[in-house]
């Protein structure tokens, strides 16, 4: 059998995931296997620190889900798009591959195109296997 | 018998530069040899390592070692020296965070070797000789110590007591971290023996940075001639002095240059070059980002080739990836 992917999804706290609260009634959000949802304080709070600990801790991909233009109260998408953008070109010098970063944009009724974008990006990091992270033991 | 304390200084992967800041103290080097007694300092004293295996286990009182570990012979000595002293200080910032010789951890043993011995073009090497751990040479065998894949900092391969940063660590650090050591008034272990705050707080241009800056074209520092007065950011050099710890003396801003990270990352910054990659990204076009498109973007990024080694320059060890896995 093969593993299942493991996908972090950072939603906003102010749009998306509370959409995602309400329609998990009868649907958890967590259906997908190997998706876990992580609430964050606005999308801009998403650092590159938090992307890279999420590879370090196994995850095969990472999605950020934040609010679509003009709709964030902070700007934080803004400087997140640009702070992602950024990070896919450094992480890509580690050898991890840009496609494991994704950036897509909900509001807070938009909970079908979030569920429809994280199932299709969990086939598309199915399809790449693991990022190519070292582990502690293999440091030698 | 003396009974001064015993201090010992050793070197691993290292330019040397760590110990030219020893004697760099100038005259104050004399209060330290009157506190007291060196007891291992290869780079200028002729004392062996059979010495250092002679003493009792925490016989020299501080051990101040530099430069990152990367061979067998580098763990052994340090394992020594450590088994060997009371306090262990990582001495400057490739023994704290891996420094410039971490910078490998993109490569490994393999293409390193590749590269500095068969397609360097100032090494003629025809037969393609590579360096090996054991060569018979005439019936006798010749050794090398194991070169590894990957660069360590001191405290992944062993424990240590406290930290000196910088590239190398200024005179005014190392004079208060010795006389703390001889007065017994240490902090915590583990504990960064420099100021907690960040590099920009107390730069000499913050008085005069704009409240908002917005940087609309990056610039690499050789592309222009960088006002002294002004910040880097202000002028589209990436300077690192957000996320790196201060400390330094503002050594290359003063001589205009921007900062590189040597001092390490600041209190509570995890991983120094995502921190700073953070900071950059956040004021890239700033003034006008909602018009921005993500091909807008690229385009202001891809004006500095080589990010990761950028961003990373100092810390790649000991960062949250810590290598590229090849």
């Amino acid at each position: 059998m093969s593993e299942d992917p493991r996908i972090v999804v950072f939603c906003c706290n102010w749009s998306i995931y509370p959409g995602l609260q309400l329609s998990a009634i009868d649907e958890n959000p967590d259906d997908l296997p190997g998706v876990s949802h992580i609430v964050s304080m606005c999308s801009g709070r998403v650092s590159p620190e938090l992307v890279i600990e999420a590879f370090v801790n196994g995850a095969w991909g990472v999605m950020l889900a934040g609010c679509p233009t003009d709709e964030c109260e902070h700007d934080g998408n803004y400087k997140t798009r640009k702070r992602f953008i950024m990070l896919r070109k450094v992480l890509e010098e580690f050898g991890i591959e840009p496609g494991r970063i994704s950036m897509d944009w909900f509001s807070t009724g938009e909970v079908a195109k979030l569920k429809q974008s994280v199932r299709e990006f969990v086939d598309r990091i199915t399809e790449m296997g693991p990022a190519r992270v070292v582990k502690e033991q293999e440091l030698g | 018998m003396s009974s001064k304390p015993k201090v010992a200084f050793y070197w691993n992967a290292s330019c040397g530069g760590c110990e030219e800041a020893v004697v760099d103290l100038a005259e104050d080097i004399l209060q330290v040899v009157e506190a007291v007694d060196i007891v291992f300092w290869p780079v200028a004293l002729d004392f062996k390592k059979k010495d250092v295996e002679a003493m009792d286990d925490g016989e020299i009182a501080v051990s101040f070692i530099n430069g990152a570990i990367r061979t067998d012979e580098q763990r052994e000595m340090v394992e020594l020296l450590r088994r060997k002293s009371g306090l262990v200080v990582a001495f400057g910032s490739c023994a704290h965070i891996g420094g410039i010789p971490g910078l490998a951890n993109f490569y490994n043993r393999e293409l390193i070797f590749d590269r500095a011995y068969r397609t360097v073009p100032s090494t003629p090497n025809p037969d393609g000789v590579l360096p090996r751990t054991s060569s018979d040479i005439d019936d006798d065998e010749l050794t090398l110590p194991e070169f590894w894949d990957t660069v360590k900092t001191l405290d992944q391969v062993i424990d240590v007591d406290y930290y000196l940063p910088g590239c190398a660590p200024p005179p005014d650090l190392i004079m208060d971290a010795v006389t703390a050591i001889l007065e017994a008034n240490l902090p915590e272990k583990g504990t960064v023996l420099a100021p907690r705050k960040n590099l920009c707080d107390t730069c000499p241009r913050s008085e005069s940075k704009p409240d908002k800056i917005s940087i609309e074209s990056l610039k690499r520092p050789y592309e222009i001639e960088a006002d002294p007065e002004k910040c880097f950011l202000e002028e589209g050099i990436i300077c690192l002095g957000m996320s790196t710890r201060s400390g330094c003396g503002e050594r290359c801003i003063n001589a205009n240059m921007p900062c590189r990270g040597c001092f390490g990352p600041a209190e509570e910054v995890f991983d120094q070059g995502a921190k700073g990659l953070s900071a950059i990204a956040s004021i890239l076009g700033l003034e006008k980002e909602e018009e921005l498109t993500d091909e807008d973007i690229e385009r202001l990024i891809d004006r500095i080739p080589d990010l990761a080694g950028l961003f990373y320059m100092y810390s790649l060890p000991s960062s949250l990836l810590r290598r590229k896995k090849l």
